[in-house]
């Protein structure tokens, strides 16, 4: 298969490069394991790959929420403030 | 995959002081104002313990849109905000990483063996390269920079991107149990106190 040669420099990306990122980015979805790594087709690891971050979105919205109501109910002068200084100091 | 426990620890200490840079645990702020310091402070700390890649320049772009998040984000990433701000030179390997994956992805029709029709085969090639298209798009707008990225990059960036934000759910998760623990124990301890008092004084 004819392969373009860069004008700049002469490093290619390998196939082997390509298919590790693949499978990584396999591993990363919660459900890879029960599929078989050979059979994902593009459209499914992309289709899973965007469902994933989004999902991951949601939970940091989620969590910004949680956190929001539990630091108003804090003071500043609280047990939170000398965690916070502590794990500033180090 | 996984990120290093530095990266996490970086992470936490710069949601925490970015924390308390916009006061979070004072009473003037409504809700909202609240949970986008927050949001925005783990966004810059992810930011800063990822350093320089494409995405992070990317979110660091679109946060700084908004005039009111300057000084934070200034706050946060210290140096890091003008390097991260400075345009960057695009990879040489976007001209070939589009077709180069889309080969290995099994997309070109010259793979595909003629076991129907000329027409059924045809057709659905053509459709799975138009759901990846598709598909390339919708991800291309969920990855901070992503717009300007192509094939490898782009997927390379998006796994960088996927571990990054999940270590920040990780740090977010384990501050909010901490924190709720620790002032349960504050609670507590205050009603043990006044326990302690009342019984003292009968």
């Amino acid at each position: 298969m004819p392969v373009e040669m860069s004008s700049r420099r002469s490093s290619r990306i390998t196939d082997e490069e390509i298919s590790e990122l693949i499978s990584k980015l396999q591993s990363l979805l919660p459900e890879s394991r029960r599929r078989s790594m050979s059979r994902a087709s593009a459209a499914k690891l992309l289709k899973e790959t965007c469902s994933y971050i989004k999902s991951l979105h949601r939970e940091v919205g989620d969590l910004s929420d949680r956190l929001s109501d539990l630091m108003s109910t804090m003071d500043s002068g609280s047990p939170q403030a000398e965690i916070i200084r502590s794990i500033l100091r180090s | 995959m996984q990120v290093p426990n530095s990266f996490k620890l970086a992470l936490l200490k710069q949601m925490l002081l970015g924390f308390q840079l916009s006061a979070v645990s004072s009473n003037s702020m409504s809700f909202h104002e609240r949970k986008n310091a927050i949001k925005l402070s783990a966004d810059a700390a992810m930011v800063f313990a990822r350093g320089s890649t494409r995405w992070t320049r990317g979110l660091v772009a679109s946060l700084s849109k908004n005039r009111n998040n300057e000084d934070l984000l200034r706050g946060i990433l210290g140096k890091k905000y003008e390097r991260l701000s400075l345009p960057c030179c695009n990879s040489w390997k976007i001209p070939r990483s589009r077709k180069i994956l889309k080969r290995c992805l099994g997309l070109c029709s010259r793979r595909k063996k003629a076991t129907g029709t000329q027409h059924d085969v045809k057709s659905s090639s053509t459709l799975a390269r138009r759901l990846v298209k598709k598909r390339i798009q919708v991800l291309k707008k969920l990855l901070p920079g992503g717009e300007s990225m192509e094939g490898f990059s782009l997927l390379d960036q998006t796994l960088d991107y996927a571990v990054s934000l999940k270590a920040q759910v990780d740090v977010m998760r384990r501050l909010l149990k901490i924190s709720k623990a620790s002032n349960l124990n504050l609670h507590l301890k205050e009603e043990e106190e006044e326990e302690e008092e009342h019984a003292q004084r009968h």
